[in-house]
């Protein structure tokens, strides 16, 4: 047992709330997109996923509610769409902080997914993915990440 | 089991000084003085800790870390605790503390202590800089600079990684320091390196560099620790009746003490190397009760050292006569006086038109009489290797023995900043010594290596 002590995966370690994701509901009603409780559990399965394949750990609330608030006011997401692409955002999110080396902080990468999901990605994770992977190259170069991103791939037309 | 039974097993020394926390819970936990519930209780707040101080780490900015830096930072908090613990009075009050104390506040308390231990280390640092002896061993120097241990001051963190040790320790003491980490193993070692210089400088650095030199002569690449030989040669001049002062012993006394002690019990022999170290903390008046100390519990390895060389017929390994490098017996090489320089040029045209070899060797042999003259030649007259090492047959060994010296061709690095003139006659010579019989290559090694330096 004092050995456990060393176990950061104990669980002890305080279970994400349900509700705190179910709580997101009342600000993105309004988008039409709602999750239900199964819906909540699913996506703290996928963060939790995530970051062990990651090789991370979270503590607190998580970032699962910050994503929701950030990207429900997207024009390119729906209803249908809401809960895969949640999916979608919450392991590129966990990817990209190992791949920036931890040099951004949540919010600045969530806000900056969010800008290229809505901009030059036209709402589609896959070229968001690409986005992003150029983005670190650039952190970890020591290159400007903020500079236009004409290496994307991505024409202006985003086909 | 009774208490007194459970508190032995408590005893600080069966505790590991590394991982204290641990420990104490572990044995806690076993002997009963600390239930599960207990345990429940420091884990959560462990984690509680872990998840604040993570989030310190990131500067409130990242809700997530990667799992080997908690990990980290788990270790850190858990050292951090454990500096605070080892300060009660014993085991048992550290583990009354862990039932009634929160995690928070004990880490708080450790952090403390490790700020003032940080300082202490900082302090003995700059001890041992000043108190630091003069010698060429190269693991010692460089330990003790500021590529080495001044390494650990620039780059500890004590809030996220309180328990590692970023230095560069290639320097091996002669009480190596085990069983602790973080500031607390620097501390140790600075403080033991301190003695150790104490005790040297008793010493003067060149009698340190002779004895040293007898041990070995190139004792400045290797992982010695310099103490335990000066306290070894000391003890040995002390046993012998050899020069304590100068650390001079020589082998006929070597060879008397090995006679009078290969009769003696082991009990006997570390009952006279007690009594030598006595004597010698009388002699050179070590009043200092941590020298002292530290000598004393020094001396086991050294008894143990001198014990097997006894038995084994090899004390003159243990307690070796100094050398003294720069009283190396030396050869003073002398050239005739040089030809006139309208001579020279002369000849130097005649060799640069002869188109034969044989023809360019009898002009040398005829022409030149000096040496200083001949080496001219050598870089002037554009002679094939061949021809070169025509030339060198009909010299002899001191002659061949200055030209290594004056033209060595051991690196290839050097070779790659001289002149091609230089480098073929560097490769000659080489050439010409592999082709020697090794009886001949070696006298020429010798003379070359025992040549005054011009």
């Amino acid at each position: 047992m004092p050995l456990e002590i060393l176990n950061i995966f104990s669980p002890l370690i305080q279970k994400k709330p349900v509700e705190e994701i179910l709580s997101c509901n009342s600000m993105t009603v309004r988008y039409g997109l709602v999750l239900t409780e199964r819906d909540a559990v699913d996506l703290l399965e996928t963060g939790d996923r995530a970051l062990k394949s990651n090789g991370r750990i979270e503590f607190g609330g998580g970032v699962i509610p910050k994503i929701i608030a950030e990207f429900c006011d997207s024009p390119y997401l729906t209803k249908d769409g809401w809960i895969e692409t949640l999916r979608e955002l919450t392991e590129l999110f966990y990817y990209f902080k190992n791949e920036t080396m931890d040099l951004i902080s949540d919010d600045d990468l969530i806000a900056f997914m969010k800008e290229q999901f809505d901009g030059k990605c036209h709402g589609s994770p896959a070229l968001l993915a690409d986005a992003l992977d150029s983005f670190a190259r650039r952190m970890r170069d020591g290159t400007d990440p903020d500079r236009p991103e004409d290496e994307m791939g991505v024409d202006d037309d985003g086909y | 089991m009774t208490d007194i039974e459970k508190r032995r097993i408590m005893d600080r020394t069966n505790l590991s000084g590394e991982t204290y926390f641990l420990s104490l819970l572990q044995a806690g936990h076993h002997y009963g003085f600390l239930t599960d519930s207990d345990l429940e209780k420091i884990q959560r707040q462990c984690l509680e800790l872990l998840a604040a101080k993570a989030d310190e780490w990131s500067r409130g900015k990242s809700s997530s870390i990667r799992t080997e830096r908690a990990e980290s930072i788990m270790k850190s908090n858990l050292y951090t605790i454990g500096l605070y613990l080892k300060t009660l009075p014993d085991p048992e009050a550290a583990v009354q503390e862990l039932k009634t104390a929160t995690v928070k506040d004990m880490y708080q308390k450790g952090r403390k202590i490790l700020g003032a231990k940080l300082h202490t280390a900082k302090h003995f640092y700059h001890l041992v800089l000043k108190n630091k002896i003069v010698t060429v061993n190269e693991a010692y120097n460089a330990t003790l600079g500021k590529s080495g241990i001044g390494i650990f001051f620039n780059t500890y963190n004590p809030d996220f990684e309180a328990h590692e040790i970023p230095a560069s320790i290639d320097y091996q003491l002669c009480r190596p320091v085990t069983d602790l980490a973080g500031v607390e193993f620097i501390q140790k070692y600075l403080e033991n390196v301190y003695l150790e210089n104490e005790f040297c400088r008793h010493f003067a650095a060149e009698d340190i560099h002779h004895l040293l030199s007898g041990y070995d002569e190139n004792y400045q690449h290797l992982l010695i620790n310099i103490f335990e030989q000066v306290l070894t040669g000391a003890i040995g001049c002390l046993l012998a009746g050899g020069n304590v002062r100068k650390l001079e012993i020589n082998p006929e006394e070597v060879r008397a003490l090995q006679e009078e002690l290969s009769g003696d019990e082991d009990r006997a022999i570390a009952c006279k190397i007690r009594k030598a170290a006595g004597d010698l903390s009388e002699l050179e008046n070590l009043t200092r009760p941590s020298l002292r100390d530290y000598i004393e519990k020094s001396l086991p390895k050294i008894t143990a050292n001198i014990l097997h060389a006894v038995r084994t017929n090899t004390l003159d390994k243990t307690f070796v006569p100094p050398l003294h490098p720069e009283r190396k017996p030396s050869i003073r090489f002398f050239s005739n006086a040089k030809m006139a320089d309208e001579a020279y040029r002369e000849m130097i045209a005649e060799l640069l038109v002869c188109r034969f070899s044989t023809d360019k060797l009898a002009l040398i042999r005829e022409k030149v009489k000096a040496f200083d003259d001949l080496e001219d030649v050598l870089l002037d007259a554009r002679l094939s290797v061949k021809e070169i090492l025509l030339l060198f047959d009909s010299l002899g060994d001191m002659e061949i023995a200055a030209l290594i010296k004056r033209h060595p061709f051991h690196s290839d690095v050097q070779a790659v900043e001289v002149s091609e003139a230089e480098k073929t006659l560097r490769f000659s010579l080489k050439t010409f010594l592999e082709k020697l019989p090794s009886e001949r290559r070696e006298r020429i090694l010798s003379l070359a290596d025992r040549l005054a330096e011009e």
